[in-house]
């Protein structure tokens, strides 16, 4: 071939993904719903312990950052979120691969977990502050259950969407077993586990939030729940946006993290 | 690598003893690669009824031949190879490589797919190598006979890049180059170019040519191109469907590299093609019914 072959080379390809995409026209929608709700406030329609203006939230977020309680409240939360996920990742693999690895714990076992699939997360939480309390235990165990659904149904997707005809080559070169797992099968199923953990961190997320709104001494959604009692909008809405601006960077490093290991996919 | 038409194999798997010269390599390799297939008969039980696709194949391929196979869709050709190779063991009659029955795969049958099937995930390097990983090939010479194999199919420059970053025919190419990597004794070929346009066809044709008076392993290849068959094969084995079976072998007696242009070329295509097309099979009579009905749908 004649052609220069650095042309063809990954080297110089884009990263899709890889950028946090905070484009100039992504910003004007925010910040026009800041300035609606701004201009709401100042027409006086609604009282002002209900409508907190967000020059106020936002005065209020700056109180809590410098006083450093906010700082501990997201450290706690995201402490929770790491060992829960950890653990609901670690066994949601483990169990999706199981199951698809073999047709009998495949009959036996997929079933149940369609169908508890079907349930929300949620609907387990009063069941388990009975078994847990609503200490670290009970936390952690929401986080890990929303973490391990998505995951286990990712890997198991992943797993059997491999092609026959990718196996069929394995046979041809007579690849030994620990080869055709580490160079065919992890790979292969890769994209899709990966697809499945990034949903499950942002689900794991908005769990561990709601759950912290039901029952917990500490934490963002304790810090909002706090704030609601006391009639502290402003405290309140400060962890919404808190807490939607963690799920939203969640959701933007776990979409790099995947895109970076499936470079090889850009087309 | 020398692009010189010399039948000599590279020496770095085991060889049946040492090479000196043009004598050395003749002698290696009329030990290597002869397939013979008898009485080879193959059904496919499809909802409770067994359905003959191979029926009484009998088919002797020489060392360092290339043969074609054509025929219609449905006559069995792709699981002939399938057999060959080992993907599918199950079946009456025997096929034996070099006097030794076929059971399961073997690194000394290679195949080449109508897809390319090297994975994504890998470079054309990476590609390649991996049909050596089962082999006792030194790890430190793998690296060189990698490099040799992907210069064989001239895609020197491109070993980095990543399946979607070569195009169909070089594609092709490449998992031709990692099919021959492992120096099998039978090399098999199932319509490997049936997914590529008709320019880059012509191209890797030549290409295969050329690799396969290099590198003289035993050939089969599968396809439905009468042309390609002819211009590529020793022998055209010609088959009918429903069940397969083999109608007739076609000696090609003209030396490689073959021209296209020439007149025995033509003759035989005609003839292969009118026996292709008068055979009154299942199947054609079914198409042509199709084609009368048509027309009246068309009316109403």
């Amino acid at each position: 071939m004649a052609t220069a072959p650095a042309s063809f080379l990954p080297s110089g390809s884009r990263r899709p993904g890889f950028k946090l995409g905070p484009l100039p026209q992504a910003l004007v929608p925010p910040l026009a719903l800041f300035a609606v709700w701004q201009l709401a406030c100042l027409t006086g329609l609604f009282p002002e312990q209900v409508l907190v203006p967000p020059s106020t939230v936002a005065r209020t977020l700056a109180r809590l950052a410098a006083s450093g309680e906010l700082e501990r409240d997201v450290g706690v939360s995201l402490r929770r979120l790491l060992v829960g996920f950890g653990a609901g990742a670690l066994t949601g693999l483990a169990f999706g691969a199981a199951t698809a690895l073999s047709r009998w714990t495949e009959a036996a076992l997929w079933p149940l977990f369609l169908l508890l699939w079907q349930v929300p997360v949620i609907a387990f939480l009063p069941v388990l502050v009975l078994f847990f309390g609503i200490d670290e235990t009970f936390k952690i165990t929401i986080v890990a259950l929303a973490t391990f659904f998505p995951v286990a149904l990712a890997t198991f997707d992943g797993i059997k969407s491999v092609p026959r005809a990718w196996f069929e080559v394995a046979q041809v070169y007579r690849t030994r077993l620990p080869d055709l797992l580490w160079r065919i099968l992890v790979p292969a199923t890769v994209p899709a586990i990966l697809t499945g953990l990034r949903v499950a961190i942002t689900r794991a997320w908005v769990v561990l939030v709601a759950g912290e709104l039901l029952a917990a001494d500490s934490g963002i959604g304790q810090l909002m729940e706090t704030g609601r009692q006391l009639f502290q909008i402003d405290v309140v809405l400060a962890g919404v946006i808190t807490s939607g601006v963690i799920g939203f960077l969640l959701d933007r490093c776990a979409r790099a993290l995947e895109a970076r290991a499936t470079r090889w996919k850009d087309a | 690598m020398s692009f010189e038409p010399v039948p000599q194999r590279p020496p770095h798997l085991s060889q049946t003893g040492p090479q000196t010269g043009i004598a050395g390599a003749e002698s290696a390799r009329s030990a290597r690669g002869a397939l013979t297939i008898s009485s080879l008969d193959k059904s496919f039980t499809i909802s409770g009824t067994a359905r003959k696709v191979l029926d009484g194949i009998n088919l002797t391929v020489r060392p360092g031949e290339f043969v074609s196979i054509v025929g219609a869709s449905g006559c069995g050709k792709s699981t002939l190879l399938r057999l060959i190779v080992g993907l599918d063991d199950e079946y009456t009659g025997e096929i034996r490589l070099d006097g030794e029955r076929v059971a399961t795969t073997s690194l000394d049958r290679g195949i080449v797919f109508q897809d390319h099937r090297l994975f994504p995930w890998m470079t054309l390097e990476q590609n390649v190598e991996l049909a050596l990983l089962n082999t006792d090939v030194p790890k430190s010479r793998r690296a060189q006979i990698v490099a040799d194999h992907i210069a064989l199919v001239n895609l020197t420059g491109f070993e980095k890049a990543y399946p979607h970053q070569l195009s169909g025919g070089m594609a092709q190419r490449a998992a031709i180059a990692r099919a021959l990597v492992t120096e099998p004794k039978l090399l098999l070929l199932d319509e490997p170019l049936g997914a590529l346009d008709a320019l880059t066809r012509v191209h890797v044709q030549n290409e295969l040519q050329r690799i396969w008076m290099q590198q003289r392993s035993t050939m089969v290849m599968v396809t439905h191109d009468v042309e390609e068959a002819l211009y590529l094969g020793d022998r055209v084995i010609v088959m009918t469907p429903h069940p397969g079976r083999i109608r007739r072998i076609v000696d090609v007696d003209l030396p490689h590299p073959r021209d296209r242009r020439s007149p025995v070329l033509h003759r035989l295509k005609d003839e292969i093609l009118a026996e292709l097309t008068a055979a009154p099979t299942d199947t054609t009579d079914d198409a042509r019914g199709n084609l009368v009905l048509l027309p009246t749908r068309e009316d109403r």
